[in-house]
């Protein structure tokens, strides 16, 4: 099998738009989540989130941006920080080899919430001309498509919270199985609107505004956790043939070494320990690798009372004993929920962890869960820690479960 | 201001064209609207002018006049 090589990352993260800036302030334990401003938002219950500093009308113009929704905008910026830093040179490359694959749940979200409130709130009888390619789901990947004239497939993938775990483990297969060498693989979700986050208040699922300190409102494994908080953003990156970026002289970051993915048929939304350990397993297997040689999971640790207890649960029937070994934290205890996103977002954060041997904290973890009894990390990052392999957990509403392993470049 | 200068406007604003270009002569397809582009403008002029464009759109616009004298068609209209 074919060598999937990690030559490019880029992110638009609620932290930052850049990857190093992100990472430090992870580092840091700096936490993205603070009151919503977006129109409306001030009717939630609990109006917080996790939105990003990124303005569309700095980087695009004209026809395009009216074409753009905000989750083609921050897709095509993080798409780009990755081309650039795989130092790309698309005219060399045979554009039918190269794809694109992106995960992203809810697709031009802004775009929609937009037009409704137009037509039903303001009794418009007009909806925009553009509203169907900048809304449709698949715009992100066809503009990344557009931008690089990459002619190999073109793919979008909706699992909800693993929507591009998948996008990634997918495009990975591509290149494993020779039908092409390059694909700019990623997420990216723009749902912080108020029907949106509506629907979600409605679900129950998301967290109390915390009274004292907003940006600690998201406290993953925490016995005082309420839910989880959205974010937006996107991250990407760039998968190569392993020998492909050899030859081309590109820095291999890491290796793309494992895949797992399962279904869990049993309800629509409760997880379950079977499936997500199912899929952590799957991606060993695929890997070739032993619970042993996992260094660090970045869980999908998403604050509400149900997934951590049996996302632990599902770690220790895996790992065994090395469950208590082995660092375990959820960044989105600083960068939120990212839906369709997360897995990217967490994907990246996974590899450069691996890269710099520094574990970032899982943030607000003052009063552990009794169910949830691993070492996550509370708190504080710790850097110096050799890091040969590590995890990155995605699990979802609908029950796709995905699992990403990237190891140390050999 | 004329309708060509509203149009020109327009054009120079929202479709990145250049001022020296738009001449009542010039073709949509060299000043670079493309199909989606000209659906789009016409959902601009409608707003500008406060006129309301058939459902199954204007045929046969082939330069700038040709728009110029469309809206024009229209704004003549009762109650247009």
């Amino acid at each position: 099998m074919r060598r999937v090589a990690v030559t490019g990352l880029g992110v638009v993260s609620p932290l930052g738009s850049d990857l190093d800036r992100m990472f430090t302030r992870l580092v840091a334990g700096e936490s993205a989540i603070r009151r919503l401003t977006a129109p409306r938002c001030e009717a939630l219950r609990s109006p917080i989130g996790a939105p990003v500093e990124f303005d569309g009308t700095a980087h695009f113009g004209g026809v395009q941006l009216r074409m753009l929704d905000r989750v083609s905008q921050m897709a095509l910026c993080a798409a780009s920080q990755a081309v650039a830093e795989s130092r790309l040179d698309f005219t060399r490359e045979n554009p039918e080899r190269c794809g694109v694959s992106v995960g992203t749940s809810l697709g031009g979200a802004v775009t929609t919430d937009e037009a409704y409130f137009s037509l039903y709130g303001e009794k418009s009888d007009r909806v925009q001309p553009l509203n169907v390619v900048a809304a449709m789901c698949n715009a992100p990947a066809a503009w990344i498509g557009i931008e690089y004239g990459l002619s190999g497939p073109g793919l979008t993938y909706a699992t909800a919270c693993s929507s591009s775990a998948v996008a990634i483990g997918e495009a990975a297969r591509r290149i494993q199985f020779g039908d092409v060498d390059l694909m700019i693989a990623g997420g990216s979700e723009a749902p912080l609107t108020f029907g949106v986050l509506r629907a979600w208040e409605a679900m129950r699922t998301l967290a109390v505004q915390d009274p004292v300190d907003v940006s600690a409102s998201c406290r993953p494994f925490a016995q005082t956790r309420t839910g989880l908080v959205l974010g937006e953003g996107a991250a990407f990156v760039v998968l190569e043939e392993w020998e492909h970026a050899q030859s081309r002289g590109a820095v291999i970051h890491a290796e793309l070494a494992g895949y797992g993915l399962t279904n869990d048929p049993g309800h629509i939304t409760r997880p379950s320990a079977a499936g997500q350990a199912g899929a952590m397993r799957a991606a060993l297997r695929d890997a070739g690798l032993t619970p042993q040689s996992i260094d660090y999971i970045n869980a999908h640790g998403t604050a509400t009372l149900q997934n951590d207890a049996v996302e632990t649960a599902a770690i220790k029937e895996v790992f065994g004993a090395r469950a208590y070994k082995m660092p375990v934290s959820s960044t989105k205890s600083m960068h939120a929920h990212l839906l369709g996103a997360a897995g990217a977002l967490e994907f990246v954060i996974a590899v450069a962890a691996l890269k710099r041997g520094t574990v970032p904290p899982t943030m607000h973890l003052d009063v552990p869960d009794p169910a949830c009894d691993l070492d996550y990390v509370a708190d504080v990052a710790r850097s110096g820690v050799a890091l040969r392999a590590v995890m990155s957990n995605s699990f979802a509403f609908g029950g796709t479960n995905a699992v990403l392993i990237a190891s140390a470049p050999i | 201001m004329t309708t060509l200068q509203i149009l020109q406007d327009i054009l120079v604003k929202e479709y990145r064209v250049a001022p020296d270009q738009v001449k009542p002569d010039a073709t949509l397809t060299t000043l670079g609207l493309d199909s989606l582009s000209l659906i789009e403008l016409m959902f601009k002029i409608e707003d500008t002018f406060k006129i309301t464009i058939d459902t199954d759109g204007p045929t046969g616009l082939v330069t700038v006049s040709d728009v110029v004298n469309y809206i024009d068609g229209l704004l003549a209209q009762p109650g247009g």
